[in-house]
């Protein structure tokens, strides 16, 4: 076990072959165990259950990456998606109405405070505000409102909420790769305290990443939203662990300064793939979430492997 | 350029770290910063670096008092500081280290990997310091090469004093030498240089002042060549012979 260990953590870039790796063979498996999972309609339908989940796994790899870790952005989403809901209702336009759940987003971003048990709280709290704004009902809105965004298809017959995730994670990527502040992102990560003495004000980078994560966390309520015609309190509800586990299996670590978006697409696909594929071999429900949280312990183990990996 | 601490007081809660500390840094000189655990000497360097705020007293440099509320500040007057836990951020490579907040851009938010690289390789060149690889993470590299770096990210901030806190602390021979040599390089350069150590034999071969501080004041200072290990032993201890 130790010399695995060793080999592991010598090993840096072993983690987007292995992803690739567990695609193949999730792939594999599930097509020569149902006849319905090689299709490009099943690969479409994965990827259009992956968007959304998608654009908040990119917000919290960044969050991640800059050593936070924020549990309430599923909650956040979720309210953005009762905010915008109730000001259609109330006679807003379509556009001021966007604009609000976006808003939503940003607002809530900035009253987030950094330490992971503070984010729980903030999870109870906006939870509990998408509840308020429908007084515990869901909000319809229509089910041709936005209905292109949300279940319309695009270039290559891709669904509309797959090319938006795709387009917010190769911006992120760019931004995290070639950006002074992904430079940034990734040293705070890594250690604050070099970065504070050479003059680099890493309060603002992480307040700012916060309200950043938050307005794009309100951007997948919003398709989400769009996706059914319907706001609901309790959507997303559970999702948190779903995502931070592709995220983590994605290579991210769990300490910060390590992690690509490459590995969080990765990572949602592999969870993707396995969430259709029990589905279509009509794994029972409660199976599903014994899936689900193999699939976390043992992301978080892979993370305790690498190099620099583990919880401190 | 002339840097004088003028009456410097700084407590911590009710630990006096520094009481009416003045020191004076000679352009393009070498000061050593002598004392023993809890002298104050680290203090008076992060006063300096704009870690830490002085409680009381004045910094002027060049004549003009100044205020240096923050890193930034320190930096911009010129003062780059290597910090005895060398301060890297070990998950970057080489010249992301280097150039840390200095990043050379393209289109004003993006880096320009390809000149910060040919940079870095540029002035570990001049620095005659040996790291194959720019691109090689901090973590893999050995304490002389990790030392090393520091002092050329100190270095490519372009001021003229550079303060090192216990640069030798924690190397072997070999590598302590690379680092003698490097600050032999800075001061043949004009650079002024001030090197906190608890190494009295090493100081007094590579300084040309030295300042003793005991319990938050100066207890003496004097030019290396009229001082022998003895005296400075005394101003350490507060024994008089």
């Amino acid at each position: 076990m130790e010399y695995i260990k060793q080999r592991l953590k010598l090993i840096d870039s072993w983690t987007l072959i292995g992803l690739l790796a567990t695609l193949l063979v999730a792939i594999i498996f599930f097509s020569t165990q149902s006849e319905y999972f090689f299709t490009t309609r099943n690969f479409l339908n994965i990827s259009r259950a992956i968007s959304i989940r998608g654009i908040l796994a990119v917000s919290v790899t960044m969050l991640l990456i800059s050593g936070s870790l924020d549990l309430s952005l599923a909650a956040v989403a979720a309210a953005a998606a009762m905010a915008t809901a109730s000001l259609m209702n109330s006679g807003y336009s379509d556009v001021q109405s966007f604009a609000g759940g976006i808003a939503t987003g940003a607002i809530l971003g900035k009253f987030r405070i950094p330490p992971i048990i503070a984010t729980l709280g903030t999870l109870l709290t906006f939870r509990g505000l998408g509840y308020v704004f429908s007084g515990g009902d869901s909000i319809v809105i229509g089910a041709q409102t936005w209905a292109y965004l949300g279940r319309g298809s695009g270039i290559f017959n891709l669904p509309v909420s797959f090319i938006v995730f795709s387009l917010i994670l190769v911006f992120f990527w760019a931004v995290l790769n070639y950006s002074v502040v992904g430079n940034y992102i990734y040293s705070i990560g890594s250690d604050p305290d070099p970065c504070r003495y050479v003059g680099i004000n890493v309060d603002t980078i992480r307040f700012a990443l916060f309200v950043f994560s938050a307005t794009v966390a309100a951007f997948g309520g919003l398709i989400l939203l769009s996706q059914g015609g319907t706001a609901q309190p309790r959507a997303l509800q559970g999702a948190e662990l779903d995502i931070i586990a592709a995220v983590l299996l994605g290579g991210v670590n769990l300490r910060g300064g390590k992690g690509s978006l490459v590995g969080t697409f990765l990572g949602m696909c592999i969870i993707g793939v396995i969430n259709n594929g029990t589905i279509l071999l009509n794994v029972p429900a409660y199976w599903q979430m014994v899936f689900r949280g193999t699939i976390l312990i043992i992301a978080v183990t892979l993370d305790s492997f690498r190099k620099g990996g583990g919880y401190r | 350029m002339t840097i004088e601490m003028k009456n410097i007081s700084k407590s911590f809660g009710n630990v006096i770290a520094l009481r009416d500390v003045s020191v004076t840094l000679n352009s393009s000189e070498v000061l050593g910063l002598l004392g023993d655990n809890g002298a104050g000497k680290s203090t008076l360097i992060k006063i300096l670096s704009g870690i830490h705020e002085n409680d009381s007293g004045s910094i002027v440099f060049d004549g003009n008092e100044v205020s240096i509320e923050d890193p930034r500040k320190s930096q911009s007057l010129g003062v780059a500081t290597v910090y005895q836990d060398l301060s890297l951020v070990e998950l970057r490579n080489v010249s992301q280290n280097i150039f840390l907040g200095l990043e050379p851009r393209v289109a004003r938010f993006f880096i320009n990997r390809q000149k910060m690289d040919s940079d870095a390789k540029e002035l570990l060149d001049k620095l005659q310091i040996n790291i194959p690889n720019v691109r090689s993470q901090v973590e893999n590299l050995s304490g002389g090469q990790r030392q090393s770096v520091a002092i050329a990210r100190a270095i490519a901030r372009g001021g003229d004093t550079i303060l090192l806190d216990e640069p030798t602390a924690a190397l072997g021979v070999e590598q302590t030498a690379q680092v003698h040599n490097l600050l032999r390089e800075l001061k043949d350069a004009g650079k002024t240089v001030v090197v906190i150590s608890h190494d009295i034999k090493e100081v007094l071969n590579i300084v040309d002042r030295v300042v003793v501080l005991r319990q938050g004041s100066v207890a003496g200072e004097g030019y290396s060549k009229d001082l022998d290990q003895g005296t400075i032993v005394d101003w350490i201890t507060g024994v008089e012979r």
